[in-house]
């Protein structure tokens, strides 16, 4: 079971959040083509190594936040807030 | 049969080897990255079906080792979609045939499978299902619980409020087969045929000049090929990125149990797509058991307790009285999920790579197809349309396939 | 036979290191005849003491089996303990009445006849299945119904009444150590005495590990009673936590493990653990290795010391350690007969002069050739240095033949053992940050290196979790450099050969009776790696997971392939450590099951309920189509607290809205209520709802029921990952009751129970939202309309519900008012043509096919999912849903696809198919939607339906198929 510090409530089992995939920007509308929309929509780095992803604190305090996981060990290194602009 | 009495007889067994060592050529025709079912049936009926031999089969392991030694072995062809009906029907045709073919019993159990309706709404999809089933020629009907009790007479039909079994979909061709008996099967019909598999030999790299492939790099030398079919589970984005082809894959661990053999009480295989859980008895007598895919991305294959705690509580949900079965061992495979629920085939954006992957938890389903079928579009470099819908293009297209609410956790 | 108890022939006189109380006798039944044990003895212990030698009857050959390790390692004592198959009887305490029986044996343990497979067995090599019964294919079904009679080993009763431990236990410890002999002892006391918090996990149901029965003293006291001590010590510390019962049967990721105390499922959160898991001890491979009498040293040392019972009168010890001469000492004293064949050429001279003394033969360097006997062993024949060979008449032959270490939990968490040539035993590797092994499952066999390394991981363990300083830190270089030296010195305790020359019947598999020569055979085949040997010889797939095995195996595949072991590596271990059952792992069902507000109203009316999603909604109370009626002509009460209700509030929620919506948000006005749609970012049809502006800043949002907590989460996710916008949501959907009051009656009903709302069409028009007081209770009205006629959804706070509910029938009463259900809700809306997001759409529908272009405003400037509808609305649609109705009059049901000739198997092509589809009591007709190609989409065109087999024809209509005017909705 991973274990994953919410940036609100500290370290909680995984299954009390709901796995929100890679974090990745949203393109901007105005400027983008109709196969980099499909790319943004359908296509994944699916990298193996530390993936930057979205988790949703969902039995918790409903943070949504990004973790900083190793997609082989499982390895969590960093878990924030996200503050910027959408990704 | 009579060669094995003759060697009992004669206390001797002569035996070959099944597939042979080989050098690593500095050429191929064709180079198929991973031998798993996919991958070696491609080899089988290229030198079966259009004369090309001059093909190499590399395995980062040993054959069998990856997807296709780690499913729960579950055929059936009772799919959503008409495309996919079709094609996994052709899949089924071929592996009723294949233990003739191949002349090794791949133990191809047709003892029929039945998909729980547990829902009004799952009922209506069940129909949606046997309706595009029966039209496209599959056996498939919706049936109620008197038959579902005479079939699976252990099932708790009892009404209850969370999963009551209200009906379910039967495919009576449904049913499972010694998975690794295929890969060893087409395995020994490839080498036989002159396919050279290379075990323990990875792939580093894959060279594109202008477009186009011109060679595979391997832990043991480089070769050079035109064609390169990426026929990996798992690790099928990473081999595509080393051609600069994006897939729209993410991995997810899938995990699977078996139990200790058990005295045969259960003839069909049961799956619950609400309860996500499938689970059928072996030859052997083991229960076989698996469930959805883990919820996040992950190339691990390393066991999670609460994959065992869920599936057993799912399990316990049909069959209250299997408490006292015990479970022996679990293992995981890795799944690469498409955001359609079907597969991935054909030609990519690089000429001469081509990809059979995103097989999802349905792969092994199509190995005899899926082999046949790639093998026909390498030999004539023209897409089959039975494969048509499943090309990368789709994405670019918008043109999905709609497998996603029957395939879900439909094993 | 005679009905007296079965008397224990073998059980010696009382001894201190025994665990049974012989005051306190209980009886039991095998195989239906009465038993006697005491209280503290197994299933296996007790039959042994009776003189009991054959328990099973393996899996293939159906061959006669006795005790082998008593430890719960080996197949050979499964039996079924009451309802219970596959009990380890050398684990299973017995209990007063149990009913024990063997398995897989017919007619009876003692004449099974499938034991003549055995002679057929040079016509089964491996891998026999696959090469036989290819053609003719119509006979495969007859052979495999063959096959699958001789299935399995135990029977489960599957219908017997369901026996579910709903009690997980949950744990947290600095440090946990799986295994309570003298190296997790030593570890456990190391690391509380740096101040961790210990969990301290034991199988068995006393600490001391091999102590307890490994005979022998240690610094001058019986080495049970220093096991005694040292568990004395243990328990006393109050940092440890000592559970005994306890297996620990995974390491999973981040510290977690999985244990199984008796029928509870334990798991444990912990910082830092330690491995002292110990080692199982391993047969030899030698012709008829598997018949009752012959057993491992360990399990021997265990039947004599801790239950008293003395296996046999003639003994053969073999020995590759000095536990082997120790125990040979043990029997001696226990009045046993003994040889000792030790394997090695200079044993220790202690225990040699020891043995002498008693005038026991020991043979040195001397190994097993085979052994024979019918039905249990009766003589060894042993090949002396120089070749000659010597039979030795025996009833027991005991195995001292060297270890496997217990490394399951280290390889679960990633350890990759390596072969270390001077032990001949794999040892631990690539142990995971915070994971420290000890004593026997390093190859560390004596028992003061032992309790070093338990003490040096221990406290290695508690520094990992933070605890101890400098003067910890020293000690652990100390200990580290006196553990390596002494690791460099060790003397292998397992021989470098423990494989006999090929003969009949001699299994190196005994889960799966695969011998030397199907090894071979099979790699021969090409079948030359572990994994593929494994999968087709099934070698180590069977009950015992390879701890009897593996090792042989890999020694074998090494020698045929001309590899060193290191080479040819290992399988890899995979959980649990030991079998456990569906029953302690499922636990309790934990998915609620959630009621309305109203449920116990609905179920004294008569309700018939169903599932929706989580929750139990009526479908009707009796006649559906009688309460459409009523909805149609006077009024009905529907309860619709499923709906998902989100409270939004903040001066940019029409912001807010403007996104997550398809259609235009920023002029609503006080009051007013809109009808929005969701999509994706692929315009994919995600939800619909309305929406209500409450007040300036305040707006209350309705999801579907299925849709509710998606929508929560996806309207969260966009606030929080980058909209900064003055906006929050709250999920209120389980804090109101809510139920729409419909039909023509439906303002005088309200009227009586609203004495503060103004239900005027001019002061209450269609699409407003006013709070107001229903029946005392604070509440929420909005005038919608799924169902097409004049109505108010009302929300009131959940407590108000029923009683609000009930005041709303009681007014309605006089107006024939009826609570209509589910389905009478759908065959309402679907006279008024709308759609059930999920029903009439699926995982590609956009809206424009969907007949919903009327609420999606592309020309806004951003709004989810807006880039992919402008792309499609570019490439254009090729179907579309519409309504239609049946020519004649039958009903098809829904999923009923659209067909037209075509090429397929059937002579059919699907070219759409019925989403909805119910008798109109309104209309008096079918009415239905579905999809079709938008060149078919038009009113009056005509198409072919197959329903049950048959070909309907159907026509597309317009909708709404009912008032399609609305004059009834705003009325």
């Amino acid at each position: 079971m991973i274990l994953l510090a919410c940036p609100n409530c500290g370290p909680r089992n995984a299954s009390e959040f709901r796995y929100g995939g890679e974090a990745r920007p949203r393109p901007d509308l105005n400027a983008v083509s109709p196969e980099e929309w499909s790319d943004y929509v359908y296509m994944r780095a699916n990298l193996l190594g530390v993936l930057r992803e979205w988790w949703y604190h969902r039995a918790g305090c409903g943070l949504w936040f990004i973790a900083e996981r190793h997609t082989k060990t499982h390895e969590v290194t960093a878990t924030y807030v996200w503050t910027g602009e959408h990704v | 049969m009579i060669g094995l009495i003759r060697q009992g007889l004669s206390g001797r067994h002569p035996l070959r080897r099944r597939w042979r060592e080989h050098e690593l050529q500095d050429r191929y025709d064709v180079v198929i990255v991973g031998g798993g079912v996919h991958g070696l049936a491609t080899a089988y009926y290229l030198a079966r079906d259009h004369g090309i031999t001059n093909v190499a089969v590399l395995e980062k392991r040993y054959i069998g080792s990856g997807g296709s030694g780690r499913n729960t072995a579950i055929i059936r062809s009772n799919y959503l979609t008409p495309e996919g009906v079709l094609f996994y029907d052709e899949s089924v045709k071929l592996y009723e045939e294949l233990s003739a073919e191949l002349d090794f019993n791949v133990l191809f159990s047709q003892r029929g499978h039945l998909t729980l309706a547990h829902s009004d709404a799952a009922v209506r999809t069940m129909r949606w299902r046997a309706e595009v089933n029966q039209i496209q020629g599959v056996d498939s009907r919706l049936i109620w619980p008197d038959e579902i009790a005479r079939l699976c007479p252990h099932l708790d039909l009892s009404d209850r409020p969370r999963y009551p079994i209200v009906a379910a979909l039967y495919h009576p061709p449904g049913g499972i087969i010694r998975h690794d008996a295929v890969v060893w099967g087409y395995a020994a019909g490839a080498d036989e045929r002159g396919v050279h598999i290379h075990q323990l030999t990875e792939v580093t790299g894959i060279d594109v000049e202008h477009g186009r492939v011109s060679g595979v790099r391997t832990n043991r030398g480089r070769i050079a090929t035109g064609t390169v079919l990426n026929a990996t589970a798992g690790w099928c984005t990473l081999i595509s990125d080393m051609a600069g082809v994006s897939l729209p894959v993410t991995s997810h661990p899938l995990q699977a149990c078996v139990s200790e053999a058990l005295k045969p009480f259960l003839d069909v295989v049961v799956v619950s797509g609400s309860l996500h859980v499938y689970v059928s008895q072996s030859d052997r007598g083991e229960m076989v058991m698996g469930a959805a895919v883990d919820p996040y991305q992950s190339y691990s294959l390393d066991a999670t307790l609460d994959f065992l705690e869920g599936l057993s509580g799912h399990i316990l949900e049909l069959f209250p009285g299997l408490a006292p079965v015990k479970v022996l061992r679990q293992w995981a495979g890795i799944c690469d999920m498409t955001p359609d629920y079907s597969p991935i085939m054909g030609f990519t954006p690089v000429a001469g790579f081509l990809v059979d992957v995103g097989w999802g938890t349905y792969g092994f389903k199509a190995g005899p197809v899926s082999g046949k079928r790639i093998a026909e579009l390498i030999a004539t470099n023209t897409t089959p349309e039975l494969i048509r819908p499943f090309r990368l293009a789709r994405f670019a297209e918008r043109a999905l396939v709609g497998e996603k609410g029957a395939a879900s956790v439909g094993h | 036979m005679s009905a007296e108890t079965r008397r224990a022939t073998r059980r010696l006189a009382g001894s201190p290191s025994q665990v049974i109380d012989r005051s306190r006798p209980l009886t039991f039944t095998w195989q239906g005849r009465p038993y006697t044990a005491y209280e503290g003895d197994t299933i296996a212990s007790a039959l042994a003491a009776a003189g009991v030698e054959t328990f099973s009857r393996s899996f293939k050959y159906h061959r006669r089996r006795g005790l082998l390790c008593v430890s719960g390692d080996c197949p050979n004592c499964l039996v079924r303990a009451g309802d219970e198959p596959n009990v380890r009887a050398c684990r299973t305490r017995v209990e007063a009445g149990m009913d024990v029986r063997a398995q897989n044996a017919w007619p009876s343990l003692d004449t099974d006849v499938m034991s003549l497979t055995q002679l057929a067995s040079r016509f089964l090599p491996p891998g026999f299945y696959y090469k036989t019964f290819t053609r003719p294919r119509a006979l495969w079904p007859f052979y495999e119904g063959v096959l699958r009679r001789a299935a399995g080993l135990g029977a489960v009763d599957p219908d017997a009444a369901p026996a579910r431990f709903d009690h997980k236990v949950y744990e947290h410890a600095d440090v946990l150590v799986a295994g309570g002999g003298p190296a997790g002892m030593r570890a456990a006391l190391a690391a509380a005495g740096a101040g961790a918090r210990v969990l301290l996990l034991e199988e068995q149901d006393a600490l001391g590990g091999h102590l307890r029965y490994s005979g022998g003293d240690v610094n001058g006291q019986p080495a049970h009673e220093a096991a005694r001590a040292l568990a004395a010590e243990v328990r006393a510390h109050p940092n440890v936590t000592v559970m005994l019962d306890t297996l620990v049967i995974g390491a999973y990721d981040h510290g977690w493990f999985g244990a199984v105390q008796g029928k509870r499922l334990l798991k444990v959160r912990a910082t830092a653990a330690v491995v002292a898991a110990g080692a199982h001890e391993q047969p030899l491979v030698f012709a008829n290795n598997d018949l009752p009498g012959i057993m491992l040293a360990s399990g021997v040392a265990r039947l004599l010391h801790l239950w008293g019972v003395l296996p046999g009168r003639r003994a053969v010890v073999v020995s590759a350690n000095p536990r082997g001469l120790q125990l040979a000492r043990d029997l001696l004293q226990a009045g046993c007969a003994v040889t000792v064949a030790e394997m090695r050429a200079t044993p220790e001279a202690a225990l040699v002069e020891a043995l002498r003394a008693g005038r026991v033969e020991l043979l040195t360097g001397a190994t097993v050739l085979q052994a024979s006997g019918s039905k249990r062993v009766e003589s060894v024949t042993l090949t002396l240095p120089g070749g000659e060979t010597r039979v030795i008449p025996c009833d027991l032959l005991v195995l001292a033949t060297g270890y496997l270490p217990a490394n399951g939990l280290l390889n679960h968490a990633g350890a990759k053992p390596v072969w270390n040539a001077a032990l001949n035993e794999f040892v631990p590797a690539g142990l995971r940050a915070g994971m420290f092994a000890a004593g026997e499952i390093n190859g560390t066999h004596a028992l003061a290196p032992i309790e070093r390394e338990g003490t040096l991981a221990g406290l290695q363990a508690a520094r990992f979790a933070g605890y101890g300083g400098d003067a910890t830190e020293n000690e652990i270089a100390r200990l580290s450099a006196e553990v390596a030296a002494a690791q460099a010195q060790r003397a292998p305790w397992t021989p470098a050969q423990t494989l006999a020359p090929e003969q009949k019947k001699d299994f190196v598999c005994f889960c799966e009776d695969v011998t030397q020569a199907d090894v071979r055979m099979t790699i021969e085949e090409g079948y030359d790696s572990m994994e593929l040997l494994k999968r087709y010889s099934t070698i180590s797939m069977g009950p015992c997971q390879g701890k009897m095995c593996n090792m042989a195996a890999m020694r074998l595949c090494a020698h045929h392939n001309r590899l060193s072991i290191g080479e040819t590596g290992t399988t890899t271990a995979r959980p649990p450590t030991r079998p456990v059952s569906l029953g302690v792992l499922g636990g309790r069902l934990l998915e609620p099951v959630r009621y309305t507000p109203l449920h116990d109203w609905h179920r004294a009316h008569g309700a018939i309920l169903m599932n929706a999603g989580q929750w139990q909604r009526p479908e009707h109370y009796g006649d559906p189509l009688a309460e459409v009626r009523a909805v149609r002509a006077a009024v009905g009460l529907i309860d619709v607290s499923t709906l998902g209700k989100l409270l939004l509030e903040g001066s940019q929620v029409p912001d807010l809205l403007e996104r997550i919506y398809t259609n235009r948000w920023r002029r609503l006005a006080r009051g007013r209520v809109r009808y929005g749609l969701m999509v994706n970012e692929e315009g994919v049809v995600m939800d619909d709802g309305v929406t209500a502006r409450l007040d300036d800043d305040r707006y209350y949002l309705t999801a579907t029921t299925g849709g509710a907590g998606a929508v929560y989460e996806w309207i969260e996710w966009w606030l929080q990952s980058g909209w900064q916008l003055d906006a929050r949501v709250v999920d209120v959907t389980e804090l109101y009751a809510a139920m729409n009051l419909a039909g023509p009656y439906a303002r005088e009903v309200l009227a009586a129970v609203a004495s503060d709302l103004d239900l005027r069409d001019e002061t209450f028009p269609y699409l407003g939202v006013r709070r107001g007081t229903v029946a005392g209770a604070p509440a929420t009205l909005m005038r919608i309309g799924f169902t097409g006629e004049l109505s108010y959804e009302i929300h009131v706070p959940a407590g108000y519900g029923l009683h609000v509910w009930q005041a709303l029938m009681d007014a309605g009463a006089q107006y024939g008012i009826r609570p209509f259900g589910v389905e009478a809700q759908r065959i309402l809306r679907l006279e008024k043509g709308h759609i059930i997001v999920g029903q009439d759409t699926d995982g590609l529908t956009n809206p424009f096919e969907a007949g919903m272009a009327w609420v999606v405003k592309t020309d806004k400037l951003d709004f989810l999912g807006r880039r992919a509808l402008l792309m499609s609305d570019e490439q254009g649609h090729s179907k579309r849903l519409v309504g239609f109705t049946i020519t004649g009059g039958a009903l098809p049901e829904e999923g009923n696809q659209i067909v037209r000739p075509g090429a397929g198997p059937t002579g059919l092509e699907i070219i759409g198919r019925i989403t909805s589809v119910r008798y109109s009591p309104t209309l008096d007709r079918v009415i239905g939607l579905c999809w079709l190609p938008v060149e078919m989409a038009m009113p009056g065109r005509t198409f072919t339906v197959r329903a049950r087999g048959e070909l309907l024809s159907g026509e597309v209509v317009a909708t709404p198929f009912y008032d399609p005017e609305e004059v009834r909705l705003r009325g």
